[in-house]
Order: C-alpha cells, then sequence, then structure tokens
C-alpha cells in the first residue's frame, strides 16, 4: 500500500507543481501583454445639435498609459464629411486635448444632399475615425398645464426620405436645466422614447427656483446616441419662483465684512479709545515743549 | 444692454433663440452687463469671447454666432480683482458629499492638486478617516474648505486678504496676504495650507501671469492658500474638478438659488436630498454655517476596509517627508 | 557675547527670507511656534513698566524709585523686539504696509499692532520725561561721560532747568502718564491673549485667557526686575541704592505675583479637566501626562509654585537667592508661554491625517532656535546699551528721597 501511495502521492506533486507553473507563465504573459498594450490612443468625435439649429462636433484626443489618461496637446486633425474631399475643418487640440469644428457654409450642398453622414478623421495620412455616423434629428418640447400640474412631452424625429418620423427607443434626459447638468422633471433620471417617438413626464419638482423673473429652462437632452449623437433642445417656461437674492450683501455691516464695512459698535469703540489715549499723548508731548520752552526762557 | 449678438447682420432671425442656444454654457453673470437696475439679479446673457464664427446649421441655413457658444467652453477673459471680490451675482454655490458612496479613492485630491499646481503634500482636500463614537463604524470624510456663512478665517485677517463674496465663496488674495497665519489658527476645520516654500509643480507658462484669486494661481511662497471651489469652472458653467474626477460620484456642486446640485451624472434637488438623507454639516455649534453638507453614510457602497489600501499607500508616501 | 548671538540670529532670518518658512519646523498644523510664544513672551515682559513705574509709584510706594529706570529701559527693548519677532514671522514681510493700507479693524491683529504702537510710544514717554532731571546731572560732569554722550544728553535735555514750574508739569505729566499706562497695559496683553482666545480651538477657547495673561506678564516682569536688580547691582557695584531691603520688597511683590498667577492657572487647567470635553481631552491629557507634561510641570513647578516657596523665608529674599529665582521665573514663564502656543496646534478639531509625516510634530529647527535666542539677545543688548548711556537709577529722584527721608528723621528727632 504504500509503495502504490508514493507514485500517486509524486504524480499529484507533479500535476499541482506543473499547473502552478503553467499558470504563472501565463499571468506574465498577460502582464506582458498589458505592458506592451499600455500606451494606447483613444479618439473620440462627438456630434452636437442645439435647439435644432446650431450644430458643431468636437474631438478629443487622449493617450492611455499604465498609469493615467493623459490628453493630447496642440496636435493637428483634420475633420472630412462624407469623403476626403470634403474638408470640415482643420483643428488643433488645445490644454484638455479637445478642439471643436463648424460645418462651414461651403458644404452646404453636401449637408442637404443626405439625411445620413459619415464623418472622417484624419491625422496627416492615417485615418483614425472613418465611420462616425450621423442621422439628422430633431427634438420638440411641448408642455401642458392641467389644474396646478404642468407635464412635458418631448417628440423626437428623425428625417427620412425627406420626412420627419418618429425616433423610437431613444434615451433622453427631461426636465429643468441647471448649474452643470439636468434636475429630472419627474422621478426617472433617464427616460426612452415610445414607438411614437415621444416621452412624457409630469413636473414633480413644485416651485422650484427660477431666475429674477420666475422663469427657468426645461431641457431634453440625449447624450452620445448611436444613431444621432448629442441632441440638445432649451425652452423657457414661467413655472418657476423667484428666488431672494440678497441686495444689501456689500452694504451690511459684519465682522466678517471688509475692513470698511466693520460693525459700528467696534468701529465707535475703537475710535473713542484711540482718540481719548492718543489725544492725551498729544497733549503730553506739547507739555514736553512747554518744559523746554520754560528751559529756554529761563537761560535769557 | 442689449443682445450681444443682435447688432450683426448675419445672426439668424430669433435672436432670443440664439441666447438659448447657448448649448451646455449655464447661465453667467457677465460683468456689468445687466439690464436691471438691481446688480444682484444674475444676467442670463453669458460672458462671450467676441470672436464670431459663420456655420452651417442643421436645416442647411447659414448663422454666425459667437464662439462661446459651442463647447468645450473657451477659456473667457479675465476678471479684473474687483469683480473677483465681488463674485458672481445671484448665486449661492454649495456642495453636497455622499459619504456612502466614499472608499477613498484620493481622484479627488489628486485632480485638485494637479488642477491648482500644488506642491506635493499640499492636499486642499483631506480625506479623513472618522468615527463618531467607538461603536459606530469608521467611514473616510472627503473635507474641503467649507466656505461657511460666517467664516472665523475672514474675521481675523488684518489685511483683508481673505474675503467672502456674494455667491458664499471665500477666496484669498495672494497678493494681499502678509503670511501671519491667523487664519490658519482661527479655522476649526484645519483646511488651509501655507506655502512654506516656493512652488516646484508650476508650469512656467502660469509662473509668469498675475495672481487670480478665482483660480488661485499663480500660488505665492509665504502666503495661505485653501480650497476655492473652482470658481474659474463655475463662471464657464462647469463642475469643480474634484466634482468631475470622482469616479463614484460623491461630491455634488450646485447653486442654492437653483436648490440643485449634481456631480455630472446625476441631479437632485438640494432641499429634497438634504431633507430625506438627513444632511448634516461639520462642527455645527461652532457657527460657522458651512456650505458643505455631508450625507450619511449608511447604506454604504462600499465596506470601510476598501480605503485602507491606498490609506497605506498615501501613509507610506507622507512618513518620507 | 550677545552680538555673537545676534548675528547668528540675522543668518538665520536671511537664510528664512532667502528660502521661505520652510527653514523653519512650522507646518501647517502647528503653524505659529516659537517666533509666536516667543511674541507672547515679550509683551508680557513689557508689562514691567508699568507694574513698577506706574502701579507702585501711584501707590506712593517709596523703595521702588530705584527701580522705575529699569523696568522703563527693560519696557522698551522688550516692546521693540515684540514688534520685530512678529515680522520675522510673517510669512510675506515685504507685503507689511498691507496692514496699513488695507487694514481690517475687525482683526484682534490690528489691534495688537495699534496698542504696541501706543504702549510703545507712551514707555518711551516714561523713560524720558524722568530722565530730563538726570541729563542735567550728566551734562554737568562732561569728564566722566564723554563728549559724544555729553552732545546726546544736551540735544535730548538740555533744556531742563531744574525749576519749580518745569517740575510742576513734569510731575503733573508723569502722573496722567502713570494713569494712562495701566489700562493700555492691560488692553495690549488682553489683546495679545486675543489672539488666541478668538479662536474655537481647544486649550484657547477661554474666557479666562485677558486676565489669565496679564497676571502672567505681571509675574514674569517682577522676575525680570528681580534679575536685572541683581546683575545691575553687582555690575555698577549699587549696594547703597539698590539695598537689601529692595530685594526683600520685590521679593515680596513677585510671590504674591505668582500666587495670583497660579490662582489662574488653577481655573484654566482644573475647571476644563473637571469636565473632560472630547475636543479638550487629548490636549489636557498631553499637558499633564503625555508629550508636553515635563515641559508641563517644569513649568508650574519651577515658574511658580519653587518661587512662592523660596520668597516666603526671609533668607530667600536676600540678593542672591532671589536673584536665582527671579531666573526661575522668567525661564519658567519662557517654556510657559511655548505651552500656549504649540500644544493646542497639534490638537486641531479634525483628526491631522493625509499630510506629511513632519506635519504632525514639532521641534523647532536651528534657524527658529537662532532667530529667537537672537531676539533674546537683541533684547538684552537694547537694554545694555540703554544701561550704557544712561543712569541705571534716576539719580535725581533718589536724592530727592533721600533728602526727605531725612527731614522726616531730623522732624521726629
Amino acid at each position: 500500500m504504500k509503495n502504490l501511495n508514493m507514485p500517486m502521492k509524486k504524480y499529484k506533486y507533479n500535476l499541482v507543481l506543473s499547473s502552478v507553473l503553467l499558470l504563472m507563465a501565463w499571468s506574465v504573459d498577460v502582464v506582458a501583454q498589458g505592458k506592451a498594450a499600455a500606451d494606447k490612443p483613444i479618439f473620440k468625435l462627438s456630434y452636437f445639435n442645439v435647439n435644432n439649429s446650431t450644430q458643431y462636433l468636437v474631438f478629443e484626443s487622449l493617450m492611455r498609459t499604465e498609469h493615467s489618461v493623459l490628453p493630447q496637446i496642440g496636435k493637428e486633425y483634420e475633420i472630412f464629411l462624407g469623403d476626403t474631399s470634403a474638408l470640415v475643418a482643420k483643428i488643433i487640440t488645445d490644454k484638455h486635448g479637445k478642439a471643436n469644428a463648424v460645418i462651414p457654409p461651403s458644404l452646404k450642398q453636401a449637408w442637404e444632399a443626405s439625411s445620413q453622414h459619415i464623418f472622417l478623421v484624419k491625422e496627416g495620412d492615417k485615418e483614425l475615425i472613418s465611420d462616425y455616423t450621423i442621422n439628422k434629428a430633431k427634438i420638440t418640447i411641448d408642455t401642458t398645464t392641467a389644474d396646478t400640474v404642468h407635464s412635458i412631452t418631448a417628440t423626437v424625429q428623425t428625417l427620412k426620405d425627406g420626412k420627419w418620423v418618429p425616433a423610437a427607443d431613444v434615451e433622453m434626459k427631461l426636465g429643468i436645466k441647471r448649474l452643470g447638468g439636468i434636475l429630472p422633471a419627474g422621478d426617472d433620471e433617464t427616460l426612452t422614447t415610445d414607438s411614437s417617438g415621444t416621452v412624457t413626464t409630469e413636473l414633480k419638482k413644485l416651485n422650484l427656483p427660477g431666475d429674477s423673473k420666475g422663469n427657468y429652462l426645461l431641457m431634453a437632452q440625449v447624450e452620445d446616441n448611436d444613431l444621432y449623437g448629442n441632441i440638445i433642445v432649451e425652452k423657457s417656461v414661467p413655472w418657476g419662483t423667484v428666488p431672494h437674492y440678497n441686495a444689501d450683501f456689500f452694504k451690511e455691516r459684519h465682522l466678517w465684512s471688509t475692513g470698511r464695512h466693520a460693525p459700528l459698535w467696534l468701529v465707535s469703540m475703537a475710535l473713542f479709545i484711540m482718540i481719548t489715549v492718543w489725544g492725551t499723548l498729544i497733549y503730553l508731548v506739547f507739555q514736553i515743549v512747554k518744559i523746554k520752552k520754560l528751559g529756554v526762557n529761563n537761560t535769557a | 444692454m442689449g443682445c450681444n449678438c443682435g447688432n450683426n447682420g448675419g445672426c439668424s432671425s430669433n435672436s432670443r433663440r440664439d441666447f438659448l442656444s447657448t448649448g451646455l454654457l449655464a447661465t453667467l453673470a457677465a460683468a456689468g452687463c445687466s439690464t436691471d437696475n438691481n446688480p444682484f439679479v444674475p444676467d442670463e446673457k453669458p460672458a462671450l469671447t467676441g470672436e464670431k464664427v459663420r456655420l452651417l446649421s442643421m436645416d442647411g441655413e447659414v448663422i454666425e454666432m459667437d464662439r462661446a457658444f459651442l463647447k468645450p467652453v473657451p477659456d473667457l477673459p479675465r476678471v479684473s480683482n474687483a469683480e473677483e471680490r465681488k463674485g458672481i451675482a445671484g448665486k449661492k454655490f454649495v456642495m453636497v458629499i455622499d459619504l456612502a458612496r466614499c472608499k477613498n479613492l484620493k481622484k479627488c485630491q489628486t485632480a485638485c492638486n494637479h488642477a491648482h499646481q500644488l506642491n506635493p503634500g499640499q492636499n486642499w482636500i483631506k480625506v479623513l478617516s472618522m468615527e463618531d463614537n467607538e461603536n459606530s463604524s469608521k467611514f473616510w470624510q472627503p473635507t474641503t474648505c467649507m466656505h461657511c456663512d460666517e467664516p472665523p478665517c475672514v474675521k481675523v485677517c488684518p489685511v483683508d486678504a481673505t474675503f467672502q463674496r456674494q455667491d458664499g465663496i471665500v477666496l484669498i488674495d495672494s497678493d494681499r496676504c502678509i503670511g501671519c497665519r491667523f487664519c490658519m489658527a482661527a479655522c476649526p476645520y484645519s483646511v488651509r495650507v501655507f506655502n512654506w516654500e516656493e512652488n516646484t509643480t508650476i508650469e512656467p507658462v502660469v509662473a509668469e501671469q498675475h495672481y487670480s484669486c478665482e483660480t488661485s494661481l499663480p500660488q505665492k511662497v509665504g502666503t495661505v492658500s485653501k480650497c476655492d471651489f473652482c470658481p474659474d469652472m463655475a463662471r464657464k458653467g462647469e463642475l469643480p474638478h474634484c466634482v468631475s474626477a470622482c469616479p463614484n460620484g460623491v461630491f455634488f456642486f450646485g447653486d442654492l438659488n437653483e436648490d440643485t446640485v449634481t456631480n455630472g451624472a446625476e441631479t437632485f434637488r438640494f432641499s429634497e436630498l438634504i431633507k430625506d438623507k438627513a444632511g448634516y454639516r461639520l462642527l455645527e455649534d461652532l457657527g460657522t454655517k458651512p456650505s458643505v453638507y455631508y450625507l450619511p453614510p449608511v447604506n454604504r457602497n462600499f465596506p470601510y476596509e476598501n480605503g485602507l489600501e491606498t490609506q497605506a499607500e498615501t501613509d507610506s508616501l507622507n512618513s518620507t517627508k | 557675547m550677545l552680538v555673537v548671538i545676534c548675528i547668528i540670529g540675522a543668518y538665520a532670518y536671511y537664510r528664512q527670507l532667502r528660502y521661505g518658512l520652510v527653514v523653519t519646523a512650522m507646518r501647517d498644523y502647528v503653524s505659529w511656534g516659537i517666533y509666536i510664544s516667543n511674541f507672547v513672551f515679550f509683551v508680557a515682559i513689557s508689562l514691567v513698566g508699568s507694574l513698577i513705574t506706574a502701579i507702585l509709584r501711584l501707590s506712593n510706594v517709596k523703595w521702588s524709585t530705584p527701580l522705575t529706570r529699569i523696568a522703563e529701559i527693560i519696557a522698551v527693548s522688550a516692546i521693540v523686539m515684540a514688534s520685530l519677532i512678529i515680522i520675522v514671522d510673517m510669512g510675506s514681510p515685504e507685503k507689511f504696509y498691507n496692514l496699513f493700507l488695507y487694514g481690517r479693524i475687525q482683526s484682534p491683529i490690528m489691534w495688537d499692532v495699534i496698542v504696541i504702537t501706543t504702549y510703545f510710544f507712551i514707555s518711551c514717554i516714561l523713560l524720558y520725561l524722568p530722565l530730563l532731571p538726570d541729563l542735567k546731572i550728566l551734562i554737568r560732569h562732561k569728564d566722566k561721560t564723554g563728549s559724544g554722550l555729553n552732545k546726546l544728553y544736551r540735544f535730548q535735555g538740555s533744556f531742563w532747568k531744574g525749576t519749580k514750574e518745569q517740575f510742576k508739569i513734569s510731575n503733573k505729566s508723569i502722573n496722567i502718564l502713570c494713569i494712562l499706562i495701566i489700562p493700555v497695559a492691560f488692553s495690549i496683553h488682553t489683546v495679545t491673549s486675543w489672539l488666541f482666545a478668538t479662536t474655537y480651538r481647544p486649550g484657547w477657547d477661554s474666557t479666562n485667557f485677558g486676565a489669565y495673561f496679564i497676571s502672567g506678564a505681571f509675574l514674569v516682569g517682577a522676575g525680570g526686575v528681580v534679575v536685572a536688580m541683581y546683575v545691575f547691582r553687582r555690575y555698577y557695584k549699587l549696594e547703597k541704592y539698590i539695598t537689601e531691603l529692595h530685594f526683600d520688597m520685590m521679593a515680596k511683590v513677585t510671590v504674591l505675583l505668582a500666587l495670583v498667577y497660579l490662582y489662574f492657572n488653577v481655573n484654566e487647567y482644573l475647571v476644563p479637566a473637571f469636565k473632560m470635553k472630547k475636543s479638550e481631552e487629548a490636549h489636557l491629557s498631553n499637558l499633564f501626562s503625555g508629550e508636553f507634561s515635563l515641559m508641563f510641570w517644569f513649568a508650574i513647578l519651577v515658574g511658580m509654585i519653587f518661587p512662592i516657596i523660596i520668597l516666603l523665608f526671609k533668607k530667600g529674599r536676600k540678593p542672591l537667592p532671589a536673584f536665582i529665582t527671579g531666573i526661575m521665573v522668567v525661564v519658567g514663564a519662557w517654556f510657559k508661554r511655548y505651552l500656549f502656543v504649540t500644544p493646542t496646534l497639534l490638537h486641531p478639531f479634525m483628526p491631522m491625517e493625509d499630510v506629511p509625516l513632519s506635519y504632525k510634530h514639532y521641534f523647532p529647527s536651528w534657524e527658529e532656535w537662532a532667530i529667537a535666542m537672537g531676539s533674546l539677545a537683541a533684547c538684552l543688548l537694547i537694554i545694555t546699551f540703554f544701561a550704557r548711556i544712561y543712569p541705571i537709577i534716576p539719580i535725581e529722584e533718589t536724592i530727592m528721597e533721600q533728602n526727605e527721608e531725612l527731614e522726616h528723621a531730623h522732624e521726629e528727632v
């Protein structure tokens, strides 16, 4: 029995050892591959359609290293519409690795010819992006008020064969435009359009502060859609309250105000003390002068 | 002052629509460009660069507009020191930090230090390991400047080098600061750092510029500095660097006058958020009235221990300094 | 030798100006170090002027007359050094003028600047006015003083003739000054204490600070005068004028002041220790039994308790033991000022994390020691300088007093 066990044990030991070695070799290989793939450039093109009118492209050029993602600053690229004959713009990236470009009026015919366009990005002769496809689309915001309940409906339509048809299954944010983002009007962070291309939500955020006249902007935003890019539409509504603005901020006197607006009690106390003490001191200086005069007179 | 865009013929017919086509530019208060008599009402007209661009609109029309309406937002012209001391009208900035999400990744710290070109060891944001009492659990607390409504640091400054603006932000003017460090002694949150030595990380281009209170660049030796809520970003309608850098969405930033805070991905109504989640402020009983609210660490996304790894790294780095 | 120390201090300051305050050991948490504790120490010592000159003079205490000059000289030197050391502590001293252009009256530092300037001015006048009769005597003895000093004396006081009217005005003015200097002296040290008491920090957030600091200042002033008395007595052989009686009386004053200061210390430490609030717990236990316990008990025992015990005995009030006790008081007071500043800063409300390790401790660097010792040496230098050019005992007054005593003695007979 013992003899049998020994070879078995050895065999098991060898199996374990070899599998461990294999594992190590594989992981080294993976790490080596990882290191080789470390410095990978990342390019991103985004199309923006604002208020169904203004449109522009934003190009971002980054380099992924082992530890971080760094922007590529000051690099030159060219953006084309459709093919390399129609140059949209020559761009140079800024300190964040981004650059924007508008479609020049010269490409009007090419643009109007179709409802779907492909954008290309080249660096010199190298083609970096060759298949960024955008379909023309637009959003309309409608509002209705029943009793005191406000409803907001956003309709997404895309251009097909010259006609605007509803675009279904489009995810968007619908809400009120705020600093840095959109406050959802209802409960859901995002809404998806149904087969008729619409989303409807009820305004749950009541008595939201607006601007000085009680207006705020409703905003519908489609973000990074595969077909349509980015679409942003705004509409002003008078549903907001007027926030309280402190018009007296620079006139108030506090312990933490600037020197000229010190609290009156402090200023008066300080002045009183200083005038009393220094007044006495000046009087004393005059006394010394008087002594001096007496002395001078005496000799004379 | 009227519409800045409507004076040229090339502008599209509906000038109000062009106002609204600010894209993702938030409401910016242009210096002195207010139609009302009340200078404290925010002006919805954005600050313009003056550079016009002609472009093809989606429906094939040719329109002309200021470059400021296109993303990414270009760097705006410098604001004068007097304007920097006044602040952005009609806004009252506030920050909410969700302690349930913090994992001590310190990405906020890295982004902030990088954006403000601070010396190594100078951290405007400190991620502290806190424990309320022995029986409650530990949690990670990112601590920025509280931008108090009754700031003890401003009370004690002898030369008005640190000041409170109408938008609630407390800034430091390094050209005025004499380095007495009274503000550092007065701050109960210990958020101020001092430039004990010359700044070694600053870019030469930035070092040549005149000091701006809003960017807090270039830092000067012998003066105090601290988190500034990135007012230069707020003027552009963007969020502070720490807010954008946090991968877990811990930081929320916003305007009390809009009653909204956002971390870039999620946006909440501020009053609802604080009431719902029992938001609180640090050292409330000192009466400083801070502008940074904390959401208690309940229903944590990560256990406290997940942050210990980064802590060990930081500690070993710090022990050499 | 004092000059050598000053020169080393000056070199250290040059290094500080060149490289920034990084040459000190102060960092973000302990942002105030021995520069500030030296500042508080100097302000404390400068109160001696008001104590000896003003209070004792106003209460018609005759034995204090020979000591008034010493007291005023110490006061003026200390206040000058206080102003200089605070400029040394500033991170950007080149913007010093901002204090006057953009000053905020809400800031306790502003109050300190105003009061220190006022006190300096008062002390100068209080040094100058009683000096006038002595200047007359000095001018007469040109052969002993030399022509250079003689010119100085003439410029400063040749108009003094010693007439009745001049004396009348002078005496009235000195009396006014003595009355005035007391509230100013009180406010100078109260305002300095408010640099700490207007913050929230444990150890500083105390309502007691004004009275606490003033009583400490009086004590260290008294101790300083005893030391100065002994030194000048020995050096200038003034045994006839600074007699054992003077030591006896000053020592008694010191005991009284030490008891008062001890009382305030008990209030300051025992009461918070009774409550042991969370924010103060670490700070207090650190003082009583932790990192700073050695320094704390040294300051209490050597600075207050031992001097009280020694000076309670008549033998202890003889010149030499009194001198040693005076030194103990002054040294204990210096450490006490250090304990005001640093331990509190090491116990902030928020834990000290996310900072380099060096931020969590504080031991002054050689530059700081050099500058601090340099400032002390400079103070002594100024005192010595004044002592060289002016008589350390008010001659005229002492003579007048001795004449009065003789008259009294005659009358009784």
